[in-house]
Formats: C-alpha cells, sequence, structure tokens
C-alpha cells in the first residue's frame, strides 16, 4: 500500500506542488499503479536470467585517444552558452 | 561522559587512464571548457556508452592491492539525480555488483581497516557559480574514478590519516593513479559519529563531502567530533545530513539533507552489458602486480636489517624505493645507500611531485659505484660524502671526480704530519681546548679534513690531535 506521507516524500522529491485535496486521489491512482506492475511478479519466467537478456558480456574498447569533437560543435545545441562553457539558470541558493 | 569517534571513508581516485570511461576523449586534467568532449559525454540522446577496458583492469588492480575479492560477474547501474554537473541526470555507476568486496588496509597500530567495495563509474563535470547563473565544463565529465568505501572502522584522526596516506602510496605503487589530492585525482568523503566509550551502538552520522587534503581531513574530522560531542552533551541530537567543511574559518556546514539510497532509484543501464571477470585474467593482474610497500618495509626490516624509519622514508614512494634498492645491490651494507639517499640526496628533492618524480642528478648505478669505492677502502666516508656533493652538482661519475692519487687512506706518519700542523697553526684552537672547551678540537680535526682532501679518518685524525696536545 502507498501512503500519504510516501506522496508527499515523491512530490517534495519530484519538484511538484500537490494541494490538499489532491493528495487522496493521487494516493489512490498511485496504489492502483503499482499494483499493475506488481501482476508482473505473478507471470511465470522459469528461473530465465532477466539479468542479462542479450547474453552479451564484455563489450570494451581500448585504451586509445580518439580527437573530442569542436566545441562549437558541442555548444551548438544549448540553450545558451558563455566563455566556452554551458549556461545554466544558478542552481545555487 | 568519554565518547569515541566512529568514522568511515569513501574515497573517490581518479585513474590514471588515456580515455575516459565510456568514449574515447582525452582524461588529460586542464584545457580550455568543453574541448575534451564529444557526444557520449555530454549526454546527448542516440548515443552508446562503450565501457574502456583499462578501467576494468585498473580496478581490479586496486581491489587486489587492498586485499579485496574480485566479483566474477559484475555490472553497470544508473544512479539518478539532477544537477547541471551531469548532463544525463544520472551518474552511470555500480550499485549491487561492483568489481571488488571484502578487502582491508592494515595500520601501524594493527586494526585492519575494512574495505566494503571498489566500484567504478564516471566522474562529473565541473560547475562554475556566478550571481545568477552557472558555467558548465564537461572536460572531467566521464572521466574514470574508482569509489574506495571503508567500513566505519577509524576510531581516530591518526587512524584517518594513515589510511589517506596508505592509500595514496598503493594506488601510485600500482600505477593506477597519482593520487593528487590539490588536483582533485583523489578526494575524500568521510562519515562521522560519535558514541559513548564502550558502547557498542552506532550514532547518528554526518557526512563531509570533497575534501581535498589529508590536513583538511584531519581538521574536519577534528571539529565535526567536537561538534557532535558538544550536541550531545548539552542534550540535542546529531541530525543525519551532508556537510561541507570550511578551511578558513575551521568549521563544516550543512549542505542538504542525507537522501535515502533509495532516492537515487538506482537501475542497471542498459545501455551496458554485463561484465564477466574470467579468473585467469584476475591472475594475470595479480602476477604484474609490483612489491607494495608494506611487504617492501617488512622484506627492508627483516632481510636488510634497516630501521623501521628508514624504510618508511624509502618505501613511501615507488622510484625511491627502486632507486634504493639499485643503489645498495652488491655492497656490504645497505643502510650505507639508505644514508645517502635519505641525507644528501632527499636535501635535493623538495615537492611531494619531485620525490615521486625521484629526478635525482645521480643514477642509482653511479652512487652504487660510489659506495662500491667506499666498500673496498679505496675512499674514506668524508671523501665518498663530498664526492657525492659534487656528482649532484656536476653529473659526472664518482670515478671522474676522484683521483687516483686521492684513493687509499692516509698513512699514520702523514697523518701525524698533519696532524701536527694542525695543532701549530691553531693556537686558539689548542688553548681553548685546553680551558676545557672540548668541541675546540673539532676545527682542528677539519683542519686535517681539508688539507688531506678528506682522505684522513676524522675520528683517528681527532685523537692523534689529543695525543698530540695532551704530550
Amino acid at each position: 500500500m502507498v501512503t500519504k506521507e510516501e506522496i508527499m516524500k515523491i512530490a517534495i522529491l519530484s519538484k511538484l506542488f500537490v494541494a490538499d485535496d489532491e493528495i487522496d486521489k493521487l494516493t489512490k491512482d498511485m496504489g492502483e499503479i503499482i499494483s499493475f506492475a506488481d501482476t508482473i511478479n505473478n507471470a511465470a519466467d522459469e528461473g530465465g536470467d532477466f539479468d542479462n537478456i542479450n547474453n552479451l558480456s564484455n563489450v570494451l574498447r581500448d585504451d586509445e585517444v580518439v580527437p573530442s569533437f569542436e566545441r562549437e560543435k558541442i555548444l551548438q545545441n544549448a540553450k545558451d552558452s558563455d566563455s566556452g562553457c554551458f549556461l545554466v539558470k544558478n542552481i545555487m541558493k | 561522559m568519554e565518547y569515541e569517534l566512529v568514522a568511515g571513508f569513501e574515497t573517490h581516485v581518479e585513474l590514471a587512464t588515456n580515455t575516459k570511461i565510456f568514449c574515447s576523449c582525452t582524461t588529460e586534467f586542464g584545457g580550455e571548457p568543453n574541448t575534451h568532449c564529444c557526444p557520449v559525454c555530454i549526454g546527448l540522446p542516440g548515443t552508446l556508452p562503450k565501457l574502456n577496458k583499462r578501467v576494468v583492469e585498473y580496478a581490479i588492480r586496486a581491489g587486489l592491492a587492498t586485499n579485496c575479492e574480485i566479483a566474477e560477474i559484475s555490472k553497470m547501474d544508473r544512479k539518478n539525480y539532477c544537477y547541471p554537473d551531469l548532463p544525463k541526470a544520472y551518474q552511470i555507476s555500480q550499485y549491487d555488483k561492483p568489481l571488488c568486496e571484502h578487502g582491508y588496509i592494515q595500520l601501524s597500530n594493527g586494526r585492519k581497516i575494512r574495505i566494503l567495495r571498489i566500484h567504478i563509474e564516471e566522474d562529473a563535470g565541473k560547475l562554475v557559480h556566478r550571481r545568477g547563473d552557472t558555467l558548465v565544463d564537461y572536460n572531467r565529465g566521464g572521466v574514470p574514478l574508482i569509489e574506495i568505501v571503508t567500513e566505519p572502522d577509524f576510531r581516530s584522526v591518526d587512524e584517518a590519516k594513515e589510511y589517506v596516506e596508505k592509500l595514496q602510496t598503493i594506488m601510485r605503487y600500482i600505477g593506477v593513479s597519482d593520487c593528487k589530492m590539490q588536483e582533485g585525482s583523489m578526494r575524500c568523503d568521510v562519515n562521522i559519529s560519535v558514541r559513548p566509550k564502550g558502547s557498542e551502538t552506532l550514532g547518528t552520522r554526518t557526512e563531509i563531502k570533497n575534501m581535498n587534503s589529508i590536513a583538511f581531513i584531519a581538521k574536519a574530522m577534528e571539529y565535526e567530533y567536537g561538534r557532535q560531542v558538544d550536541l550531545i552533551e548539552s542534550g540535542e541530537k546529531v541530525i543525519q545530513e551532508t556537510l561541507r567543511y570550511d578551511d578558513v574559518s575551521n568549521t563544516t556546514s550543512s549542505m542538504r539533507g542525507k537522501e535515502d539510497a533509495n532516492d537515487y532509484r538506482y537501475f542497471r543501464d542498459p545501455d551496458l552489458v554485463t561484465i564477466n571477470v574470467p579468473r585467469s585474467l584476475v591472475e594475470e593482474i595479480k602476477v604484474s602486480l609490483p612489491e607494495l610497500p608494506e611487504a617492501k618495509k617488512e622484506r627492508y626490516m627483516n632481510e636488510l636489517g634497516l630501521p623501521e624509519s628508514d624504510t618508511l622514508l624509502l618505501v613511501k614512494y615507488r622510484k625511491v624505493a627502486e632507486y634504493f634498492e639499485e643503489a645498495a645491490k652488491g655492497t656490504k651494507n645497505p643502510k650505507t645507500a639508505a644514508n645517502f639517499i635519505i641525507g644528501q640526496i632527499f636535501r635535493t628533492v623538495e615537492t611531494e611531485s619531485e620525490k615521486e618524480q625521484f629526478d635525482v642528478g645521480v643514477t642509482a648505478k653511479d652512487l652504487n659505484e660510489l659506495i662500491k669505492l667506499l666498500d673496498d677502502g679505496k675512499i674514506k666516508m668524508n671523501l665518498a660524502k663530498s664526492t657525492l656533493d659534487k656528482m649532484l652538482e656536476t653529473g659526472k661519475k664518482a670515478t671522474e671526480l676522484i683521483d687516483e692519487s686521492d684513493m687509499g687512506g692516509l698513512d699514520e706518519s702523514a697523518l701525524k704530519d698533519l696532524c701536527q700542523q694542525a695543532v701549530d697553526n691553531n693556537p686558539k684552537a689548542v688553548k681553548d681546548y685546553l680551558a676545557g672547551k672540548e668541541k675546540a678540537v673539532k676545527a682542528m680535526v677539519g683542519f686535517v679534513m681539508k688539507n688531506s682532501r678528506g682522505k684522513a679518518d676524522p675520528a683517528l685524525a681527532e685523537q692523534t690531535i689529543i695525543d698530540i696536545i695532551g704530550k
């Protein structure tokens, strides 16, 4: 079961504002979503190893330097840039 | 009430690979911002990471050198958190299947600091905060790290200091990192709690993040220990939180409340396949490891008969130890080589990085030759010392600096003559000596040494002079 406290904690972590009158509905909805996901646990897995479904391992690369991209290319999709850096809104208070 | 400090370490060590962990960009330190980047390490959609083979090998080296078990099967996980130093909003790390587990490092007081795990992960980018906005440089983003996590086994600040130094020395010996704390290639987080002495339960802990010098670690731990004891004594509670240490004010301050591990929503990175570590690879790496500082220290003490204080100085840097071993090879007493290195040669290397490089003016082979001249009785210690100084200055070999005529000691009559001259030429010293100033005789010994060009035996000269004056 999902509790109201858990919903409030998830809301804070997700930086979402949740009004008091929404909490009950969200708690119920989230409970239903999780119990739906739980039905997967009932599916037969016949002991299969879901950790490595593609049976691949050790796809490794040699430690050899390849030239990096031009900085203009790296920054071309940035919303904003300055002094060769990506520029983002201040994150420190 | 008496309290006890309980601490654990998480140490990030930057691996000395050429390329990043998941792409082929250089890991070189510095460089103009965002010039060591590609679509993989700036997290563009549609790119795929590919693991650097050397990162796996280096992590295994580190694990073996710290007595860890090496996993047969390992994998990469995503650690989700939203902060602009991570372009993907997750860091690729390892969660429940780290490469190395259950190791330890032994301290000089006999206690073992247990290593819980060593895992591999990518470093984050660098942020520069300005008024109103933040600049992001991803050159460091994707540089490979190992994170070495200990159990809360530290009981004193001294233990913590010794551990960090030992770890640094080991990582340098095995060549996986330069561990330059001031450049950030080795950084420590410390978990600290206090409890009444004798208690078995752990107190609430705080975590001090990202410290980059051993002196700061010690000061921060002392401060935080005092702060927690004060809180408990005054009936308040320690709050579990992440702290930052400010070395200027020597205080800690809150960064953020400690999040639960679950909040990172770890899950397997589906872009990266399983890592299988064949036992043959582990054996191969084990064989390739150099003799580690601890083993060297034991050998120098037990087999070469060096005092502990000397061995500690010699084994701290691998190049110094190798230099010593070559210089002492085939000589009568290894202590001679140790003395020359710790005395005269160490005076020419000042900084840590100079000691690390140990690129000194005299090769180990040339020092070895000098010591053999001494062993064979061809020169006396005084001449050897002054010759070594000249060798350090000029880079010449001992045989180029010492004349054939200087070889061999001074015969008895020549020594007597010189001592007589010393007495005749230093009336004041003689007077002082006779007045009870025993040190005055040294001036006359100096005269003999100078005029014999270092060939005289100073102890014998001193006795001869005393005999002459006494007559």
